[in-house]
């Protein structure tokens, strides 16, 4: 057969760059997610988002594994465990950490954040220091076969494919919660205005819980799909050194507050970097490219959107 | 009151002894004496960005880098050491670069502020890390860019008495900072900067100033870090381990007590000691039977250790150590031993930890 390709298309393979951004994207929004859900009740940056899915991947592969005394279950269990895990780490956070700073600066909360994301790596480190993966979905159902197809060569993966479908479930169910329940409703008031919403009878301690909670939840979910072969590990702080800082800018892209925000900000951030990592050796002068061409176009996209559009693309105040 | 001055010096002299007969009793010692002097000034410099600026900053760590790869490709000494004149030019560069630098990140941060500057300390760390310390030329490669001593500083005690000397001399800058017109200036905007401007503080102007004093001191450190371990080598400063490093910074400069430079100062040692690249570690995995387990987990043990700190420090403490050594540096300084302070509260007690959102 002949292609009629154009020089451009020729050199670069528009097709593995796609599904790998749409893949890489997916478990920036499915972070971004939770972090956009922490700033629009607390107006913080929640830096242990990461490691809220760290410790949620951990415990599902510790109890999948049957490491040490804990029990060998099947993969359903764990993950419920593991998303527990996930959830209580959250809701201790939340009482240790964020209750009792939440009239000082966001900034001290911020540096508390920061403080659990180093404590949960180092405990995990210390309770659990080997690599490992959980099972991708093709392996727990028992197909035969980890991709759906194959386009160009290029196989569309399962476990991507459910990635995509959980965030976007995850982005809409957000959205209508917080559009359509008295919960979701109430945490945007305290986030408005916590005397107010206080003196409307809403407790601002139960919000504040029920918020962390879902993060914890979010983010065991995110643990559990994204530490899979064969990007993902279940090291400790695997998710905050990979993932946290695009996910981040993910969400800044899609403008904070917004929930759909950090679900197309994840998608364009993963395809950003995805086309920014392609081989553009065959352009004159582009050969020697430092290693790190993702990075800075992360940090190109981030500082525009900062600077020309703060309010990201989807984002406006609430 | 003079005698009773002097007397209180007589009990100074075991801190002394510590500090300069301990580095001197192996050269194991000595170095990471020199360690401990290096973050003191990585520390310093946190405190006149953090501490008195009131910016936040998650990416130091680049310009540290930046002062050692400057430095280092400056003397690019291969196998013979440095002269004495080279040394001085190629530390002296370290720190301009790393004050240009700073001042490039200060001028984002006069447009983008609070939490989001965090977020944008924090991609610049690692992006300048990740793209600039990675060009083959100037990382040398494998090999790292040599950066043999001077003859004269060839040994491990001189060398950490010059260190020593370099943290006197940010020690003295960031006295001489705070004092000066500069220093309030500094704390007004780190209070509020609308109130600050309407003041006529020159805000962006007292900003930039901030970043580059800052930039400068980190990039001293690094220059000297440079030439601690007689070489630049990227894999100290990129990716994991150089986000650790950032963290670790933050982490100290917060326990130490943001705004206080003693316990900045006390606060930095210590966490040079325990952090993951501490040649204590590996002294200590020789020296004792926990030392394999410490060894297999010393990124680990590093990081609990520093995270409690930092939040029981945050949480409970928020004056940091420098508050609670405060009742025993006032007495050094002349008054009468107490737990609560006098009205001078420049730098500790209920405004520290204020950093401005």
């Amino acid at each position: 057969m002949t292609t009629l390709a154009t020089p451009f298309s020729a050199q670069v393979n528009l097709i593995q760059p796609i599904i790998d951004g749409l893949a890489h994207g997916a478990a920036y929004g499915l972070l971004g997610l939770g972090l956009v859900l922490i700033y629009k009740s607390n107006r913080i940056f929640n830096f242990a988002q990461g490691e809220f899915a760290g410790v949620g991947a951990l415990m599902t592969y510790m109890i999948y594994t049957g490491y040490s005394f804990l029990p060998k279950l099947p993969f359903g269990l764990a993950a419920v465990a593991g998303l527990l895990a996930g959830i209580l780490t959250a809701l201790a956070t939340e009482r240790a950490v964020i209750r009792p700073l939440f009239h000082r600066p966001r900034v001290v909360l911020v540096v508390g954040t920061v403080g659990v994301t180093l404590l949960l790596i180092g405990v995990e480190g210390l309770v659990f220091p080997r690599g490992g993966a959980l099972p991708t979905v093709d392996a727990v159902v028992g197909l035969d076969t980890p991709y759906l197809t194959k386009i160009d060569g290029v196989p569309l993966l399962y476990q991507n494919l459910l990635t995509l479908a959980v965030l976007a479930i995850l982005a809409v169910g957000a959205f209508l919660f917080f559009r359509h329940t008295n919960t979701g409703t109430a945490i945007l008031a305290v986030s408005q205005d916590s005397t107010a919403a206080r003196v409307v009878g809403i407790s601002i301690e139960r919000i504040s819980m029920i918020t962390w909670g879902i993060a914890g939840l979010l983010g065991g979910i995110a643990g559990i799909i994204l530490a899979v072969p064969p990007a993902g590990t279940v090291l400790p702080g695997a998710f905050t050194g990979t993932i946290l800082t695009v996910a981040f800018s993910a969400a800044v892209l899609g403008g904070m507050t917004s929930l759909p925000g950090a679900f197309a900000g994840g998608l364009l951030m993963g395809l950003i970097e995805a086309f920014a990592n392609a081989d553009y050796s065959f352009i004159p002068g582009l050969s020697s490219l430092p290693s790190a061409q993702s990075e800075v176009a992360v940090a190109v996209v981030l500082l525009l959107v900062l600077l020309a559009r703060p309010q990201g693309l989807l984002g406006r105040e609430v | 009151m003079v005698i009773e001055r002097a007397g209180r010096g007589i009990a100074l002299l075991p801190v002394l002894a510590v500090v300069f007969l301990l580095p001197a009793r192996s050269d194991t010692f000595g170095h990471f004496g020199a360690y401990g002097a290096i973050f003191a000034m990585v520390g310093l410099s946190m405190n006149v960005l953090v501490g008195y600026t009131g910016q936040i900053s998650l990416g130091q760590q680049a310009f540290v880098g930046l002062g050692a790869l400057t430095a280092a490709n400056v003397i690019d000494t291969g196998t013979v050491a440095a002269e004495p004149f080279t040394f001085a030019l190629g530390i002296l560069a370290g720190v301009g670069v790393a004050a240009g630098a700073a001042l490039v990140l200060g001028a984002i941060a006069l447009r983008i502020q609070g939490l989001y500057l965090a977020l944008v300390t924090l991609v610049f760390g690692g992006v300048t890390a990740d793209a600039v310390f990675t060009i083959p030329r100037l990382n040398g490669q494998e090999a790292g860019v040599s950066a043999i001593r001077p003859d004269a500083l060839a040994g491990e005690y001189a060398f950490y008495l010059f260190a020593l000397a370099m943290v006197a001399l940010c020690l003295y800058v960031d006295i001489q900072v705070r004092r000066s017109k500069i220093g309030r200036g500094l704390v007004a905007l780190r209070e509020n900067e609308l109130a600050a401007q309407a003041f006529g503080v020159n805000v962006t102007g007292y900003k930039l100033i901030g970043f580059v004093i800052s930039g400068a001191m980190a990039g001293l450190a690094g220059s000297v870090f440079a030439f601690w371990t007689q070489e630049f080598s990227d894999k100290d400063f990129t990716s994991g381990a150089g986000f650790s490093l950032a963290l670790t910074f933050v982490v100290m400069v917060v326990v130490g007590g943001l705004g206080n430079r003693t316990g900045v100062v006390i606060a930095a040692v210590f966490f040079a000691l325990i952090s993951p690249s501490s040649p204590m570690l590996g002294w200590l995995s020789n020296k004792t039977h926990w030392g394999s387990f410490y060894f297999d987990h010393k990124f680990y043990i590093s990081n609990t250790i520093g995270a409690a700190l930092l939040l029981q420090t945050i949480v409970m403490n928020p004056g940091g150590l420098g508050q609670v050594v405060a009742p025993i540096t006032r007495w050094f300084a002349g008054e009468p031993f107490s737990f609560h302070g006098d009205a001078d509260t420049s730098t500790t007690g209920a405004q520290v930890a204020d950093v401005r959102a």
